[in-house]
């Protein structure tokens, strides 16, 4: 009867309140008003009120009384109030009661009202509000009771608020946010206010009080779900790692907390935690038996985030899984996992349709995995090793992808050399580079402890310290007898010795044709190799003989086996070749491109048919520079008029049109480089048209559609050059047209290489056809190109076939655009 | 910076052979001389300021020369591979052969000459018997002794006459890559070094500084001391790029050593201490001879090399 009497007092006195507010003109009024609100939500003011009336003042009229105080706000008693009754009054009806009603409030209204004085005020309210730490009232008060009364809508309500506190003020504020309600500071914020909320729980758990930690689990969950996890558990991390170390309290309450984060913002908060913490101890300690207990958690863990997503650093993994193995109950989980990752590493379509980053990621995730494992799992997984061992490497050793192949040989390495430590390991042969030694790295343990580091680190200095003394004591007595050792010797000046090398022990050939012979039938290492060094000079200077004997010469050199071991064999080799080739070309093609398709050659043969090809078609294609010695004088006359004549008008043209543009971009200048005659143009079509044409029709030991397509891909390269090359010659229209023709059905080949290839040669046909042939050749095929390219661009796996996709599509484009717009 | 390699002053050509050995006698007030034994058994006279030559010296048939050097102005020793050792007199435009000797020794080794006293001389020369050395005094060609290893050391293959305060020595390079120090008056050896693996192909002996050099056909050359108990000391090797050293002579006054390589190379090093200083390319075959002239003026001090390429060249180097 009492508590109702109160509540209808309560209520009257409200009321009263609430319209004296709206109504009254006079200062001294209004302050009379707001103190007896004050004296709802404050203890030490005269008049005491009974506790019930207070608790039923914030439960039932709190909010009213904040809503018609901001609705205040444009009234003229508000702008009479000093700054110091504003802050006295009015500031603290916001500041003394309850925390998630005031936020809400105060929220809402900065929302709703337009730039104007009560907005900046509000502001200052707001960061005030935070700057005191209401926040941390507020978590603390939803902790230390479980139901505070209010509906599920509320708190998700608050939830949300407070969560997105950044993002409803910059909406509103945008130019000129204070600082406090950036992310950055406001997470740090309600990271602190977190761990002291957690802090008071640990106190008030001691003293036998329940404690309810959902309300903090979600607002962390919400929070990391919203992209703020790396921020919060930046400076939430390092401390939870701390407390945990010494108190099992802390980390009890740690596990509550995380295993009351809702489903749905689980695999945020792991993620970020992982992220954040900086061993697998302190995450153990954190994050306890979750991944055991939510079947959510342990998705994120034991897959997602190694099988499903590549983009984390070692160090996630490392941690993550490290704190998989510190438990036994744990283990299981690491077992099944490096099953899962087994199956995903010798996966032969994943191999394929996989990018190159993540097989290295899911090769990194295996070998610690491996690492970590005991005598008793290894014998336990001994089968799903073996078949990753047998068909993995296998599938690895097939790619045509040098790093995949990298990576094969070092993880079949490192498993054998865990398999089995008695009998013989496998061991490939490989350049070791940064790759391998990443992967290598995997196979050491990482000391992390920061205790062991610092500690021996005086010790050494000390050592180090002494020798140099001593070796000054010693050295001056060395240093004399050296000095008085000196001698005549030094004031001879030595010259330089270019002539102190190796003799050569064959002569030289001075001839072609001793040249060819020395090659053909010579036992002899040295003479083979004396005429492999002087071939390429010898054939260039001596450009008749050449002819008579290139095809002839050409066969040996294809031919021609590193029988001794001769330095820069290959290089030699096909420097011959180039020289043959440039000198003359037109036999030595139609005998290489026929070649190339011919029967009973091995692959480095055709590989250095293609790298002859393009080569010599580079060399060829360089402008000829000594024109004007031949050009008769008498026509130099006329001529020399004409093109001076010429050179003014287009440099008149040139002017005027610099003189009226505005450059905006301030890149390369778009001049296209000059055509000058070259070589290469007369011949363009001996390279090119008899590459394209026995490609379908494989032999017996050479099936360029098949198998074969590291060949083919070298191909498509060598082909694409030569067109890239013929760039101003008239061939290159027909050129540019069988090479789309060819390549058209090669776009969805299977191997990685042979995309990069054909979008190579897209490029290079875009690049060398004039825009207005090219648009007649294409003609339907133009949309079907661009969806093509786009799609690629898009999706393949291959970042460098994606990139070629994207400069194919810009060059199109640009094609597109001249011929559109004259 | 380092200098280019410097190129020769001048070369002597139209010997029509290929040239053994070299010697040059440049003692004042005469003209400047140069002899070159070929392997057609010409002697050569070279006048170094016109660098024409003077005279052709046929002593020993068609058979090549093997050494040369001379007892005075006017009195030339020759050792030729018809194993007879001639003695010139080359006074007042003479050229003819005053006296011989007949050593019997069908090797390549070169004799050694060594001044004894006044007017008597020390010869060295290999014999019939392939490991001894006969030493004779000259012009009495009275034997001093002769000299044979106990144990096996196979062909002797260089060898050089020194003068020591205990009397006259004999340093000789032997097949199997020995060094041995003999006693001339006691007849006995002093001490051996076993310095190479390959045969010792040529020797030199600085007096001043007791150390010497020698060279076979592997890729080193070694320097060794003389101690104070007469016992030879390997001191230092230098590795060379390409084997074979076919001569080796110091200059005389005791600053630079030059090599005359297999692989057509001249090599020149600092003698103190062996450091390369040079490598001179002229020749376009093995280089079989060099050697220093004894010009009194340091200034005009020149090194003479010949090779199988029918060549002289001269150079000037250090000076």
């Amino acid at each position: 009867m009492a508590s109702a009497d109160g509540e209808g007092n309560v209520r009257l006195a409200v009321a009263q309140c609430i319209k004296t507010l709206t109504s009254a003109k006079d200062t001294d009024d209004i302050t009379k008003v707001l103190r007896q609100l004050l004296c709802y939500l404050e203890d030490g003011h005269h008049g005491n009120i009974p506790s019930e009336q207070r608790l039923e003042f914030c439960r039932s009229h709190y909010t009213r009384v904040l809503q018609a105080l901001v609705k205040g706000l444009s009234a003229d008693w508000f702008h009479r109030m000093t700054a110091a009754q504003r802050k006295a009054w009015w500031d603290r009806q916001f500041l003394s009661g309850p925390p998630d009603q005031a936020l809400l409030i105060l929220l809402d209204a900065i929302t709703a009202s337009s730039p104007s004085l009560g907005l900046e005020h509000l502001v200052c309210v707001l960061e005030e509000f935070l700057r005191t730490g209401r926040i941390e009232t507020l978590l603390w008060s939803r902790t230390e009771k479980e139901n505070t009364g209010d509906s599920p809508q509320f708190r998700e309500v608050v939830l949300g608020r407070l969560v997105g506190l950044p993002s409803i003020t910059a909406n509103k504020l945008h130019p000129q946010i204070p600082a406090a309600f950036l992310p950055q500071p406001y997470c740090q914020l309600l990271g602190s206010a977190i761990l002291n909320t957690l802090e008071k729980t640990c106190q008030a758990l001691r003293s036998g009080q329940d404690c309810f930690l959902s309300f903090l689990a979600e607002t962390l969950g919400k929070a990391c779900a919203q992209g703020y996890g790396a921020l919060l558990f930046g400076s939430l991390a390092p401390q939870l790692s701390a407390h945990t170390h010494f108190d099992a309290l802390w980390c009890r309450v740690c596990v509550k907390l995380l295993e009351n984060v809702p489903d749905r913002w689980m695999e945020a908060v792991v993620t970020s935690l992982i992220q954040t913490v900086d061993c697998p101890e302190a995450l153990s300690r954190i994050m306890g038996n979750v991944a055991l207990k939510n079947t959510k958690a342990q998705f994120v863990i034991t897959h997602k985030l190694i099988l499903l997503q590549y983009h984390h650093k070692v160090s996630v993994v490392r941690n993550l899984l490290g704190y998989l193995a510190l438990d036994d109950e744990r283990r299981p989980l690491l077992t099944q996992l490096l099953q899962g990752v087994c199956n995903a590493w010798s996966n032969k379509s994943a191999i394929k349709h996989t990018p190159v980053e993540q097989q290295m990621y899911v090769s990194k995730a295996l070998l610690l995995c491996l690492n970590l494992l005991n005598a008793q799992e290894l014998e336990q997984l001994h089968s799903d090793l073996l078949q990753c061992l047998l068909s993995g490497v296998q599938c690895h050793l097939d790619s045509n992808v040098l790093l995949i192949r990298r990576i094969g040989m070092v993880v079949g390495e490192c498993i054998s050399q865990k398999l089995d430590t008695h009998s013989t390991q496998l061991s490939f042969q490989y350049e070791p580079d940064d790759d391998s030694r990443e992967l290598l790295a995997m196979m050491q343990p990482v000391d992390n402890n920061p205790a062991s580091s610092q500690s021996p680190d005086p010790a050494p200095e000390v050592i180090v310290e002494n020798p140099p003394k001593q070796s000054e004591v010693s050295d001056p007595p060395d240093a004399q007898a050296t000095n008085s050792d000196l001698d005549s010797d030094d004031e001879l000046t030595p010259y330089d010795m270019p002539a102190d090398q190796e003799r050569q022990k064959s002569a030289t050939p001075r001839y072609v044709r001793d040249c060819l012979e020395g090659l053909i039938n010579s036992d002899d290492a040295d003479r083979v190799a004396a005429c492999l060094w002087a071939a390429a000079d010898l054939l260039r200077k001596n450009p008749t003989v050449t002819q008579e004997v290139s095809t002839e010469f050409t066969k040996v050199m294809l031919h021609l086996e590193d029988k001794y071991n001769t330095l820069n064999f290959t290089s030699l080799r096909h420097n011959t070749m180039v020289a043959l080739t440039v000198t003359d070309p037109q036999p030595v093609t139609d005998y290489l491109t026929t070649e190339f398709y011919s029967l009973n050659y091995n692959l480095r043969q055709r590989l250095d048919i293609l790298e002859v090809l393009a080569l010599s078609a580079h060399e060829l294609s360089q402008p000829i520079t000594k024109k004007p010695d031949c050009t008769p004088p008498a026509a130099m006359v006329t001529a020399f008029d004409q093109y001076s004549d010429l050179v003014h008008w287009k440099q008149v043209v040139e002017q005027r049109i610099r003189s009226k543009t505005k450059y905006i971009s301030k890149g390369p200048s778009q001049a296209p480089p000059s055509a000058q005659p070259n070589r290469y143009a007369p011949v363009a079509g001996c390279f090119f048209f008899p590459l394209l044409r026995n490609y379908d029709r494989p032999q017996v030991t050479f099936d360029l559609l098949g198998s074969d397509h590291m060949v083919l891909s070298r191909l498509l390269n060598t082909l694409g050059m030569l067109v890239h090359l013929a760039v101003n010659a008239p061939v290159v229209t027909q050129m540019g047209k069988a090479l789309m023709d060819f390549v058209w059905a090669l776009r969805f080949h299977a191997d990685q290489c042979v995309r990069r290839g054909v979008l190579v040669c897209v490029c290079a046909v875009f690049m060398s056809m004039p825009s207005q042939n090219l648009l007649i050749e294409l003609n339907e095929d133009v949309l079907d190109t661009r969806t093509w390219l786009a799609d690629v661009a898009e999706t393949d796996v291959d970042a460098d076939c994606r990139s070629l996709a994207v400069q194919s599509l810009v060059l199109l484009d640009k094609n597109l655009k001249k011929e559109l717009q004259p | 910076m380092a200098r280019p390699p410097p190129d020769p002053l001048y070369t002597l050509r139209g010997l029509g052979a290929a040239v053994n050995t070299l010697h040059f006698s440049c003692s004042e007030p005469a003209r400047p001389l140069l002899f070159s034994g070929s392997s057609n058994g010409a002697v050569h006279i070279w006048d170094l300021t016109t660098r024409r030559s003077q005279k052709v010296l046929k002593g020993h048939a068609d058979s090549s020369i093997l050494w040369l050097d001379s007892l005075s102005r006017e009195n030339l020793i020759s050792q030729g591979r018809d194993m007879r050792v001639c003695l010139w007199s080359l006074a007042e435009g003479r050229a003819d052969v005053t006296d011989s000797l007949f050593a019997d020794s069908v090797g390549f080794c070169q004799c050694s000459l060594m001044q004894g006293g006044q007017g008597t001389w020390l010869l060295a020369h290999p014999t019939d018997c392939m490991e001894e050395v006969k030493v004779i005094e000259l012009p009495t060609k009275a034997p001093l002794g002769s000299l044979k290893p106990e144990s096996k050391l196979g062909m002797v293959m260089c060898m050089k006459l020194l003068q020591t305060n205990s009397g006259p020595m004999l340093v000789a390079g032997y097949e199997d890559g020995t060094l041995v120090l003999w006693d001339v008056s006691q007849r006995r050896p002093l001490s051996s070094l076993k310095a190479h693996l390959e045969p010792v192909m040529s020797l030199d002996f600085d007096p001043s500084r007791l150390k010497g050099v020698s060279g076979s056909a592997e890729q080193t050359i070694c320097s060794w001391t003389l101690d104070g108990q007469q016992v030879l000391q390997l001191q230092e090797q230098v590795e060379l790029v390409n084997p074979g050293i076919s001569q080796l002579c110091l200059r005389p006054d005791g600053k630079i050593l030059a090599s005359a390589g297999w692989d057509h190379l001249i090599r020149v090093f600092g003698w103190k201490k062996m450091k390369p200083l040079a490598v001179l390319q002229y020749h376009r075959d093995m280089v079989l001879s060099v050697t220093f002239s004894d010009h009194q003026d340091p200034k005009q001090r020149m090194m003479a090399a010949a090779s199988k390429d029918e060549r002289i060249s001269l150079w000037s180097i250090y000076n």
